[in-house]
Formats: structure tokens, C-alpha cells, sequence
């Protein structure tokens, strides 16, 4: 083979480079400017806290952060609604992603239909719709007390359960969509395997279908995860004054305590923890990538 | 080990009947082939076996006793699917000792019996690999020792080496017949690959439309192939147009001996291709219109003038070419009329 017929297509290949590269450049660019420029200035910022006038490097900002009982409080308040959150909607979207994935009825398309149906509810409509079904003399207490006479019912609005429970009903379509593609994933023929050497239900279960969509459901609580630990609408209008979630939290210390950069820190804060979440979630879609290839 | 009673068995999917009216019996350490094209439901009957698939009537008896009340879990049975059915997240030595850790077998026991079967289908220190890193041939090795291991009393398996190339395909077969010859286990093989069961099966069952066509062995299935897709579908056949005049056939200008037995006029001459011999000038000419080599023989397609192509298989020392003049005769027939089938020997 001659040199010029060896070279052509590493010049293909270039010019191809250059375009994938032209292709991603705008959002790149939007992104960086955008998300990584504003988010490195504000961690630069709560790095250089300004101390009697002069703003120098140090860690006086998170020293207050964590020195502070309400922003502690606040803190544990938000991970303890993540975890719960998180917990409630795999132990509802799991039976319901398994109904779906091993059946085929006309049930099954409505309980899909149903379970996807928050997906086109904007988070605004859904909590004021919340306040009228669970608040107080919400259709829930008036029906309570119209069948039974029972006048006993404590609403769970402006309580840690409000903002729970519009969280769950929030993060029920992406968790059940993802657990879905994850079960859809498992072929019949594996579970027909583990039935075929005395496999029961649970042992299926556990043995098999639970490993076998492992990075779906690292998948659900990484997407759950970011989307409830900086969530604001929700919290704000169903959670309760105190303790708070970061997200109404950061708003409360920017607009009415007026201590930009207090809320800047308990942003990186958020941030961070986060992050740890996000590095999981990439880098098994980077696994994944690379094994698919 | 244990025999196998199908019992007018039925499988309707919607107004489609892919298993109808299934009744042969399997004896005891038997290997048995469900031959058929694609749909003919012999995957259906084996899927019923492993509790799978649920009868839509009729039954299956194992040793005499009904198993179709069972859940899958509870049949002495053990299914080696087509592809892929090793747990991806387990090793080779946890995909083999689920089944054992499952029914409650001390360790030491799953241990000795998992490295046993390793042993028997010759991958003795693959235990800690995963299944992606095994071959395709690799893989349906490991399937069968995690079906062997648990010692079921009839092996299932639905064209376990379909996915795998021509000669890994023949080298598990020649393993698996003498892995089942030394176990003695009752044995059910699907394929649609007539080579397959012809090498492998003690008996073979074709299947057509849900039904079986024949249940007999490979010989005889050979030899005597008791319906038009039986003999189109096993081995190579030549199928030529007769008429049927009492004590001979004629066939466009040539004539074949009948039988008293052969009814109606028209009628089918099946040839396979090795029973046709060169002859002397009184024989069918034939011209040689192709010659595929087929290592020791050569496989020809004669043109006779007034019946058509004829497949042919000669040895290499007959040294044809194509536009080759010959004469031929066939020295074996089937005819097949109204009442069956007839076999003529000159």
C-alpha cells in the first residue's frame, strides 16, 4: 500500500473530529459560561470571606456554616428528606416498575399511564393541587370527616411530611421510566434460568433482577438525589418554617436575612454534596459507555 | 433419570395451536430429538416440560405421575437454553453452585459437585471468570454443567449450540452425546438442524404444524420417511411427479417398478441422492449440470429430459465434470400415494 493511501483516512477522521468538535462547541461554550464560570466564582468567594473589611482566603465562611445549629439543623433536615424521599419512591416505583415489566394487561397500561402522569404536572400546580387535597379542610379532611365523623385529622402541610410527600409524587414518573428500562433490560431468558435450577419469587428477585439493573437504580437515586436535594417550589410552599430544605433555605438567607454570602456557601455546600452523587452517576454512564463499545 | 409421557397434549396462543395433540412416550436415559422448522412448536413442548409454558390441555407424565401442576422450581427437570442465559453478574463457579446453594447443600458439597461438573465439561479452572470473558462455546459448556450439577432426571435443552459456528457446534454435540451416554440421563433436544439429530438422537420426533409427523430413529426417519415433509425435510430428496399404472411407474419417458400396495394414479417418487447409480445405456440420461465438492463425494444435479433436476452423490473416483453425458438408475425409492408410503429396493 502506498503512503498517500495510508494517510487518507487519518485526515478523514480529522475533519470529522473537527466537526464533532464544531457541534459541541455552542453548548459547551453555553455551559461554561453559563454554570462553570458563575458556580467557580461563587466557590472562589466563600473562600475568601471578607474579614473586617478586607476579603482574604479561608474557611471562615464554612467555619459559621457548621458552627450554626439552624444551618446544621437545616443541613441533616435536607439529607434525612433526601434519604426518606428516596427510600419511599424505590419501595413504590420498584413494585410498580416489576408489575409493569412482567405483565401485559390492560391493568398494566393504565398503572403506567397513572405513573407517569406527575411527568406533565408542572411542581407548581402539583403543590397548590397538594394544599387542597391534604390541607387544612383540604378534600382529605372533609371526606375523612363526612364518612367516619373521625375529627382527629393533623394535615401534613407546612409539616417535613408535606414537602415529602410532594417530592415522592414528583420523582415517581423519571424513577418508574428508569426502573422500567433497567427491568426491560433483563432478558426473560435469565430469570426463566433462575426459576429452572429452584429459584423462587424473592430469591429472583434478589439474586438475580436486583443486581442485574444495579446501575438503573444507582441511575434513579442519583437523578432523585440531585433533583430533591436543591429543590425549592416543593419544600417552599408545602415543607415546613423550620427546619428548612437548603433550597428554601439559600432563599431565606439571600432575600430576607440579606447575607449573599452565607447562601453562596450553603450553595457550595449543596454542591458538594452533590457532586458526590454526580461523580456516580457519571461514571457509571462511563462504564457503561465503555463496555457497550 | 426417568421416562416421559406426552399425553394428547395442546398449546393454543390465541386462535394459533402451536402444540397439537402431542402423544409419544420417552423411556427412561433415552436422547430424543424435537426436530422442525421454526414454529412448528417443538420449543412450545419443551417449554411446557420445564413448566414454562402451561398446557392448554392434556398432560405430561414423569414416570407415570403428572408434572404440570409443578411450578418450574419443583420439576426434577433442568432446561440448557439457545443463548445468554448465564447470569451475567455471577462467575462461573456461582453461576453452577446457585442451584445447589438454593436446595441447601453444605459448602463443601457445592464445592465438590461445581468442580466436578467443570470437570465433566472440560473447564476445570474457569471457576472465578465471568461470563463475558468465555466464548460463545465456553458459555453453553458452563450451561450445561449448571443444569447437570443439580442431577435432574430429564436434561432439557432448546438448541443450545445454534449461536455457535459450524465446528464448535459439531465438537459440543460429540461432547454432549458422550456426557449423556455416560450420565444415562433421559434427554430432550431441540433443532431445526436435521444434522443434529440425525448424530445425536436415539429417537427423533419431526414435528409440522404442532404435530408430530414421526417419531422413530435417525435410521429409519432416514431411510423411510414417513410423510412428503419428513422427506423434504430430513437429508436431500429429489421429489418427482408419477403416474401410477399397476405394476409400474411412469415417470415423463422413463418407467420405475411398482407395488400392488401403491393406490391412486398419481403418486410421488422420493429419491435420495446416494441411491442413484451410474448405468448402462438402458439407464435415465442425464446430463451433469452441477458439481459441488463436498470433500470424498461429489454432490451432482443431473438434468433428465422429461423429469427434471435429480440430485445425485458420487464418489470422486467417478471423476465428473459438468456437461458430463451419463446414464443413471436409481437402485432404492419411496413412493408415496394415497395410503403412504412404499419402499421399492431393485
Amino acid at each position: 500500500m502506498e503512503a498517500s493511501q495510508l494517510q487518507r483516512p487519518k485526515a478523514k477522521l480529522s475533519k470529522q473530529a473537527w466537526v464533532a468538535y464544531a457541534l459541541i462547541a455552542a453548548p459547551f461554550l453555553l455551559m461554561v459560561l453559563l454554570i462553570v464560570y458563575p458556580a467557580s466564582l461563587s466557590i472562589v468567594r466563600t473562600l475568601r470571606p471578607e474579614v473586617e473589611g478586607v476579603r482574604r482566603f479561608g474557611l471562615e465562611n464554612y467555619q459559621a456554616f457548621f458552627s450554626d445549629h439552624t444551618s446544621v439543623t437545616n443541613l441533616i433536615f435536607t439529607l434525612w428528606s433526601t434519604g426518606a424521599i428516596i427510600g419511599l419512591l424505590f419501595a413504590i416505583c420498584l413494585p410498580i416498575a416489576l408489575y409493569l415489566r412482567f405483565t401485559d394487561s390492560w391493568i398494566a397500561h393504565w398503572v403506567q399511564g397513572l405513573a407517569l402522569f406527575p411527568l406533565f404536572v408542572p411542581g407548581i400546580i402539583l403543590a397548590y393541587a397538594l394544599i387542597r387535597f391534604i390541607g387544612p379542610n383540604g378534600l382529605l379532611e372533609t371526606f375523612i370527616e363526612v364518612t367516619t365523623g373521625w375529627q382527629g385529622y393533623r394535615t401534613p402541610y407546612l409539616k417535613p411530611a408535606g414537602s415529602i410527600i410532594g417530592l415522592v409524587w414528583e420523582g415517581i414518573p423519571i424513577t418508574v421510566l428508569i426502573l422500567t428500562a433497567g427491568l426491560a433490560q433483563v432478558p426473560d431468558n435469565l430469570i426463566e434460568a433462575a426459576r429452572d435450577v429452584g429459584a423462587g419469587r424473592l430469591q429472583i428477585f434478589f439474586r438475580i433482577i436486583l443486581p442485574l439493573i444495579g446501575r438503573s437504580l444507582l441511575i434513579a437515586f442519583a437523578l432523585n438525589f440531585l433533583g430533591v436535594i436543591g429543590a425549592f417550589t416543593l419544600p417552599y410552599l408545602l415543607g415546613p418554617a423550620a427546619p428548612q430544605m437548603m433550597g428554601p433555605f439559600m432563599q431565606r438567607t439571600f432575600y430576607n436575612v440579606l447575607n449573599p454570602d452565607a447562601a453562596e456557601t450553603q450553595a457550595v455546600i449543596t454542591f458538594l454534596l452533590s457532586s458526590i452523587v454526580g461523580f456516580l452517576y457519571v461514571r457509571s454512564a462511563v462504564r457503561q459507555q465503555k463496555e457497550e463499545t | 433419570m426417568a421416562s416421559l409421557t406426552f399425553n394428547h397434549l395442546n398449546k393454543q396462543f390465541g386462535s394459533v395451536k402451536a402444540v397439537d395433540n402431542l402423544n409419544f412416550e420417552v423411556k427412561n436415559g433415552e436422547f430424543i430429538c424435537l426436530l422442525g422448522p421454526s414454529g412448528c412448536g417443538k420449543s412450545t413442548a419443551l417449554r411446557m416440560i420445564a413448566g414454562f409454558e402451561e398446557p392448554s390441555s392434556g398432560d405430561i407424565l414423569m414416570d407415570g405421575k403428572s408434572i404440570i401442576a409443578l411450578p418450574p422450581n419443583k420439576r426434577p427437570t433442568a432446561m440448557v437454553f439457545q443463548k445468554y442465559t448465564l447470569w451475567p453478574h455471577m462467575t462461573v463457579y456461582k453461576n453452577i453452585a446457585f442451584g445447589l446453594q438454593l436446595r441447601g447443600l453444605e459448602k463443601k458439597v457445592v464445592e465438590d459437585k461445581v468442580h466436578s461438573a467443570l470437570d465433566l465439561v472440560g473447564l476445570k479452572g474457569y471457576e472465578k471468570r465471568l461470563p463475558a470473558q468465555l466464548s460463545g462455546g465456553q458459555q453453553q459448556r458452563v450451561a450445561i454443567a449448571r443444569a447437570l450439577v443439580l442431577e435432574p432426571q430429564i436434561l432439557l435443552l432448546d438448541e443450545p449450540f445454534s449461536s455457535l459456528d459450524a465446528h464448535l457446534r459439531v465438537r459440543l454435540r460429540e461432547e454432549l452425546k458422550s456426557i449423556q451416554r455416560s450420565l444415562g440421563i433421559t434427554t430432550i433436544f431441540v433443532t431445526h438442524d436435521q444434522e443434529e439429530a440425525l448424530s445425536l438422537a436415539d429417537r427423533i420426533a419431526v414435528m409440522s404444524s404442532g404435530q408430530v409427523e414421526q417419531y422413530d430413529s435417525p435410521d429409519i426417519i432416514y431411510a423411510k420417511p414417513s410423510s412428503l415433509f419428513v422427506a423434504g425435510f430430513i437429508g436431500s430428496m429429489t421429489l418427482l411427479e408419477a403416474e401410477n399404472k399397476g405394476s409400474e411407474l411412469k415417470l415423463g419417458n422413463y418407467t420405475l417398478p411398482s407395488s400392488e400396495i401403491v393406490k391412486g394414479k398419481d403418486v410421488k417418487v422420493a429419491l435420495r441422492p446416494e441411491d442413484i447409480l451410474l448405468a448402462d445405456a438402458n439407464g435415465w440420461a442425464a446430463k451433469v449440470s452441477q458439481v459441488m465438492n463436498l470433500g470424498p463425494f461429489y454432490s451432482l444435479v443431473l438434468a433428465i429430459e422429461g423429469l427434471g433436476s435429480v440430485k445425485a452423490l458420487f464418489p470422486k473416483t467417478s471423476l465428473l465434470k459438468e456437461h458430463d453425458q451419463i446414464n443413471v438408475l436409481p437402485n432404492r425409492y419411496l413412493i408415496y400415494h394415497e395410503d403412504g408410503v412404499e419402499e421399492i429396493t431393485l
